[in-house]
C-alpha cells in the first residue's frame, strides 16, 4: 500500500466525515440511558426507566404498531402496483413510457409540504381526513417512485429476446410478466418494497396534515414528544430505531461483502 | 418491437399505478394551483401580496441561502468520501458504503433530534466544553442558521455521496495511471485527469440536495428556533395559524415553479435520466 | 359580511387540554374512579355529534382532550346532581364555523360552546348566537371586561412575563423594558411565533402605560414602532409556537426571559428548580374564554342561561384552576383560591390590577397586517 501524503490526506477526511455521519445519530444511545427525568447524559449511573416509559405507555405502543402494519400494507400495493407499472414501461421502452415514468417519479421532487397541502384538500373531500386508509393511500403514492426505481433498475439487466422467445412460442402477454419477467424483476421489487416501508414507516410532513386525533404513527408521536416535553422516552425509541438499523446494516454488509467491486 | 395489440396489454400494466398517481397526487396539486387563485377571492391577490412582502422574499432568500451552503458542503464533504471509497479502499469498501447509507434508514426526524441534543444551550456539546473548561459561556448552536445548516448537512450528505459515488464506478483506472506514468505527480492527475471526469456525478449530487433542500421543513423547523423561516415552515405558518389557504397556496405554487425551473436549468449540465429515473 | 378575522385564540384551549393531558399522565390530579377509566382508555367522551341531543338534556361544547372531562368531572356532572339534568360534554371543538353551519342547517345539538370573544364578536354580526340572559346568569359573578352582549366569560388566561434568575446572576426584569434591556439582562427571549398577546409587552417597552397601549397600537406610528422593537431584539429571540415549546425552552435553560401563557407558568412554577423561576403579571395582557349559546339550542334557552350561571360557582372556578391552570372568570373566586396558587392567578386582584385586557376588536382590524409586519420583524 503506497501512502502518499495525498492518500493520507483525503483518507483522513473520508473518515471524518464518516465520523459525522455517524456519531451525531449515536448520541442518543446513552441518552436513553440517562438517570435523570430530563434529555441528558447520565449523570451517576445508566438506567433503564425511559424503556421502561415506552414499553409501559399503550400510546407509544399503539403508535408503533400502527406505523408498522401501515408500513407493511403500503409495502405491499406499492410493491404490486409499482412492479407492474414497471414492467409494462419496460415491455413499451418507448417516448410515451419513459413520460409515465416521469410522472412517477415527481414524488421525489415535489416538497413535502406542498404534496401535503395537496393531499389534505383532497383528503377532506374524500372523507379520508384521520384514517387509516387516508394514510396508506398518502403512503402508496410517496413509496411508488422507489419501487419504479427499483424494479426498472432490475429489469435492466433482463435480455429482451428472452419474453419475446416466451411470446412467440405462444405465451400470453399474462404468462410472459408473470413466469418470465416478473422473477427477473424480484430483486428489484424487495429492494424497492423495503424502500416503501421504510418511507411510509418514516413519514412525517403528510401525516401532520392529514391526520388529527384517530390516527398516530411513530413519527408523529415522536414530533409531538419533541414538541411537547423533550423527554427521554424519545431517546430510547429513537435508541431502538437506531440500533435495529445498525443491526440490519451489519447483516447487509455481511452478505454482500463478496459481492460489491 | 411489440406487436399493437401488444401495446394495449402493456398499457394495461402501466395504467393502474399512473392512474392512481396522477388522480390522487397530480391531481390535487393542480388543486393547489386552483386555490391560490381563488381563495379569498378570484384573482391574482396572493401572488399580488406576495411579492410585494418583503417577509416573504426574504424568506426565499434564506430558503436559497441555506440550500446553496448545505450544497456545498455536502459536496465538499461527500466528495472525499466518494473518491476514497471508490479509489483507496478494497477490503474496508463495504463498511464505509454502510457507514454512508446508514443515516439513510434512519429518519430524519430522529437525525434532527439528535442534534437537537447536541446542540442546545444545555445541550451534549456545550456540557462537555464547559465541563472540560474550553468555553465559559455556552455557544449558540442552536436556534439560528450555523445549527441548521450543520443539520441539513448531515441529513443530505448521503444523497451527494451516492450519485457522485455511481459515477466514479465508471471512471477507468487507465487515464489516470497514464499521467501518473508521463509524469504527473498525484495531485495533479488528480486535478487534471481525474476530476474532471467527475463532474457528472458532482452535478447530479448538487441537484439532488439543493431541490431537496429548498423544500425542506422538518430539520430547519426543529433546530431553526422560528427565525430561520424557510418558505416551506412559512407556507406551514400561513396554512396553520392563519388558515391562509390563498397564500399559503400561492407561496407552494411560487416553491414548485422555483424547483422546476432550477431542475430545467440543470438538464443543461446534468443528464437527468440517469440522475432521477434510473437507480442511483 | 364583515373581514373581522376570527381572533379567538384556539390555540390556547387546545393547549389547556394537552396541559391537563400531561397532569393525568403524570399522576398528578388524582381524582378516584372517574381517573382511572378516563387515563387507562385514553378516549374522550365525545358526543356523536350527528346525534340529536334530548330535550331535557344538555350538551357543553369544548375543545377536547383531557379538558372536556375536567369540564365533565368539576361542571357538568356537579350540575347534574344538584338539578338532576343530565349533562354531556363533547370535545369536538366549537369553532366559530361550526356553530354557524349548525344553526343555518337548522339541525343544533350543541347548547353551550366554550368560544372565544373574536368568535363571539363574529357570531353576533351574524346573528347566530343567543344574547345571554342576564337575569339568570349573574352578571356581578363575572370580571366586567368579560361580560358582553351575546357571550359571558368562563374562565381567564394571560400573557405573562417569565424569568429564570438564575440565568441572569439573580436579577429577575421587572418590566418589559428591562426585558428589552439586554446589557444588565444578558441572554435569551421567547416571544410567541403570533403577534398576538406580544406586541402590547412591545409598546410597554417603550415607556408606554398599560391603559394606553392600544390607543397607541391604533395609529400607524405606533404599531410600527412595536415592531420596530422586536426587530431591535431578534437576535436574542426564540420563536415559541406551541404552549409546550414555551415551556420546554425554560425547562432546557435556551431562554432566560419569555413572554409565555399563564398556564404554562403555573407547570413551570412546579417544573423549576427553586430560584429558577419568577412569573410577573405587570404589564400582562389578560384574555377570557366565552360561553356562547347557539340560536335554537335543543335545550332551551333558560336551560343553557342556568348550566352558564352555574358554571359560575366560584368554588367550581378554583377546582378549575386547580386542574387546568386557567383563572376564574369569577372575581368573587379570588379569595377562595388558596395562597400558593393565587400569585398564578390572573384573576386574582393584585394580578387584576397589572394587567390589560386583550382586545380583540383590535385584534380583528390589525392581527393580519401585524403579523406580517412581525415575521419580517423577526427574520429579515
Amino acid at each position: 500500500m503506497r501512502t502518499s501524503a495525498f492518500r493520507i490526506f483525503f483518507m483522513t477526511l473520508a473518515w471524518m466525515v464518516l465520523a459525522f455521519l455517524l456519531l451525531p445519530i449515536l448520541v442518543v444511545i446513552p441518552v436513553s440511558l440517562t438517570d435523570t427525568s430530563y434529555i441528558g447524559l447520565p449523570k451517576e449511573e445508566l438506567s433503564l426507566q425511559h424503556y421502561a416509559a415506552y414499553f409501559k405507555d399503550p400510546r407509544w405502543l399503539a403508535a408503533t404498531w400502527t406505523s408498522i402494519w401501515v408500513g407493511l400494507v403500503v409495502a405491499a400495493c406499492a410493491t404490486a402496483l409499482g412492479t407492474t407499472f414497471a414492467i409494462g414501461c419496460w415491455y413499451l421502452s418507448n417516448r410515451a413510457s419513459t413520460v409515465a415514468r416521469w410522472i412517477l417519479i415527481t414524488p421525489i421532487l415535489v416538497p413535502p409540504v406542498v404534496q401535503s397541502l395537496g393531499f389534505y384538500r383532497f383528503w377532506v373531500t374524500l372523507g379520508l381526513i384521520d384514517t387509516h386508509g387516508g394514510v396508506i393511500l398518502a403512503h402508496t403514492l410517496l413509496a411508488l417512485p422507489y419501487v419504479s426505481i427499483s424494479v426498472f433498475a432490475a429489469l435492466a439487466n433482463l435480455d429482451r429476446r428472452i419474453p419475446q422467445a416466451a411470446r412467440s412460442l405462444g405465451a400470453s402477454v399474462w404468462q410472459t410478466s408473470w413466469q418470465v419477467v416478473m422473477p427477473a424483476a424480484y430483486p428489484g421489487m424487495i429492494t424497492g418494497a423495503i424502500f416503501a416501508f421504510i418511507v411510509s414507516f418514516d413519514e412525517i410532513v403528510g401525516v401532520l396534515f392529514i391526520t388529527v386525533r384517530n390516527v398516530s404513527t411513530l413519527p408523529k408521536k415522536i414530533w409531538e414528544g419533541i414538541q411537547e416535553s423533550i423527554d427521554p422516552t424519545i431517546a430510547s425509541v429513537a435508541t431502538m430505531l437506531v440500533l435495529l438499523t445498525l443491526v440490519a446494516t451489519a447483516i447487509a454488509i455481511f452478505r454482500n461483502r463478496d459481492l460489491r467491486a | 418491437m411489440p406487436r399493437l395489440s401488444d401495446t394495449w396489454r402493456y398499457w394495461f400494466l402501466v395504467l393502474p399505478a399512473l392512474a392512481i398517481m396522477i388522480i390522487f397526487y397530480i391531481w390535487p396539486l393542480v388543486g393547489i394551483w386552483q386555490i391560490s387563485v381563488t381563495e379569498p377571492a378570484l384573482g391574482l391577490d396572493n401572488y399580488t401580496r406576495m411579492f410585494e412582502s418583503s417577509a416573504v422574499t426574504t424568506s426565499f432568500v434564506i430558503t436559497f441561502r441555506i440550500a446553496f451552503l448545505t450544497t456545498i458542503g455536502c459536496l465538499i464533504l461527500g466528495y472525499s468520501v466518494a473518491y476514497v471509497i471508490s479509489n483507496f479502499a478494497r477490503r474496508v469498501k463495504p463498511l464505509m458504503v454502510a457507514l454512508v447509507l446508514l443515516p439513510f434508514w434512519v429518519s430524519v426526524l430522529i437525525r434532527s433530534f439528535s442534534w437537537i441534543v447536541l446542540l442546545g444551550r444545555s445541550g451534549i456539546v456545550n456540557d462537555t466544553l464547559r465541563g472540560a473548561g474550553i468555553i465559559d459561556a455556552p455557544l449558540k448552536l442552536m436556534h439560528n442558521e450555523f445549527g441548521v445548516i450543520l443539520a441539513m448537512i448531515h441529513v443530505m450528505l448521503p444523497f451527494a455521496v451516492l450519485p457522485i459515488m455511481a459515477n466514479m464506478r465508471g471512471i477507468s483506472p487507465a487515464y489516470v495511471d497514464a499521467a501518473r506514468g508521463l509524469g504527473a505527480s498525484e495531485l495533479t492527475a488528480f486535478r487534471k485527469v481525474y476530476f474532471p471526469q467527475t463532474l457528472p456525478g458532482v452535478m447530479s449530487g448538487a441537484l439532488l440536495v439543493f431541490v431537496l433542500s429548498l423544500g425542506f421543513y422538518i430539520t430547519p423547523a426543529l433546530l431553526g428556533g422560528g427565525r430561520v423561516l424557510m418558505i416551506s415552515e412559512y407556507i406551514t405558518y400561513q396554512i396553520q395559524e392563519f388558515l391562509n389557504w390563498g397564500l399559503g397556496s400561492a407561496l407552494s405554487v411560487a416553491l414548485l415553479v422555483l424547483t422546476a425551473l432550477v431542475i430545467l436549468v440543470a438538464a443543461r449540465f446534468v443528464n437527468l435520466r440517469s440522475a432521477l429515473l434510473e437507480r442511483n | 359580511m364583515t373581514d373581522f378575522q376570527d381572533t379567538t385564540d384556539h390555540e390556547v384551549k387546545a393547549d389547556m387540554a394537552e396541559i391537563a393531558a400531561h397532569k393525568y399522565r403524570e399522576g398528578r390530579l388524582t381524582r378516584r374512579g372517574f381517573l382511572s377509566a378516563m387515563a387507562a382508555l385514553g378516549i374522550l367522551p365525545a358526543l356523536g355529534s350527528k346525534a340529536m341531543a334530548q330535550a331535557n338534556e344538555i350538551v357543553v361544547v369544548n375543545w377536547g382532550g383531557r379538558a372536556s372531562e375536567v369540564l365533565q368531572e368539576v361542571m357538568a356532572d356537579t350540575y347534574t346532581k344538584e338539578t338532576g339534568i343530565p349533562v354531556t360534554v363533547d370535545g369536538s371543538g366549537p369553532s366559530g364555523g361550526k356553530i354557524r353551519a349548525m344553526v343555518e342547517s337548522g339541525a343544533v345539538v350543541w347548547d353551550v360552546c366554550d368560544s372565544g370573544m373574536g368568535t363571539a364578536l363574529i357570531l353576533t354580526e351574524q346573528g347566530v348566537i343567543q344574547p345571554i340572559n342576564y337575569d339568570i346568569v349573574d352578571k356581578s359573578k363575572v370580571l366586567d371586561q368579560a361580560a358582553y352582549s351575546h357571550g359571558v366569560g368562563n374562565y381567564v388566561y394571560s400573557y405573562v412575563m417569565a424569568s429564570n434568575p438564575k440565568l441572569l446572576g439573580g436579577n429577575a426584569p421587572q418590566s418589559w423594558e428591562d426585558v428589552w434591556n439586554t446589557k444588565d439582562f444578558p441572554g435569551m427571549r421567547t416571544f410567541r411565533k403570533s403577534v398576538r398577546g406580544m406586541l402590547e409587552s412591545a409598546t410597554m417597552a417603550q415607556g408606554i402605560p398599560a391603559e394606553e397601549v392600544y390607543d397607541v397600537l391604533n395609529t400607524e406610528d405606533g404599531l410600527k414602532a412595536g415592531i420596530d422593537k422586536f426587530r431591535q431584539l431578534r437576535e436574542n429571540i426564540i420563536v415559541w409556537g406551541s404552549g409546550s415549546a414555551s415551556q420546554n425552552l425554560f425547562l432546557q435553560e435556551e431562554v432566560a426571559i419569555g413572554n409565555i401563557w399563564s398556564t404554562r407558568a403555573h407547570l413551570l412554577r412546579d417544573q423549576m428548580e427553586d430560584g429558577s423561576f419568577e412569573v410577573s403579571f405587570k404589564g400582562g395582557v389578560i384574555a377570557p374564554g366565552v360561553w356562547v349559546v347557539p340560536n335554537n339550542n335543543p335545550a332551551g334557552s333558560d336551560e343553557a342561561m342556568k348550566f352558564i350561571a352555574h358554571a359560575q360557582d366560584p368554588e367550581l372556578q378554583v377546582q378549575w384552576l386547580e386542574m387546568i391552570g386557567s383563572g376564574p372568570a369569577n372575581p368573587q373566586a379570588a379569595e377562595l383560591v388558596p395562597a400558593e396558587l393565587q400569585k398564578y392567578n390572573p384573576s386574582s386582584p393584585e394580578n387584576l390590577a397589572q394587567q390589560i385586557f386583550y382586545n380583540d376588536e383590535w385584534y380583528a382590524k390589525n392581527q393580519v397586517r401585524a403579523e406580517e409586519m412581525y415575521v419580517d420583524a423577526l427574520i429579515n
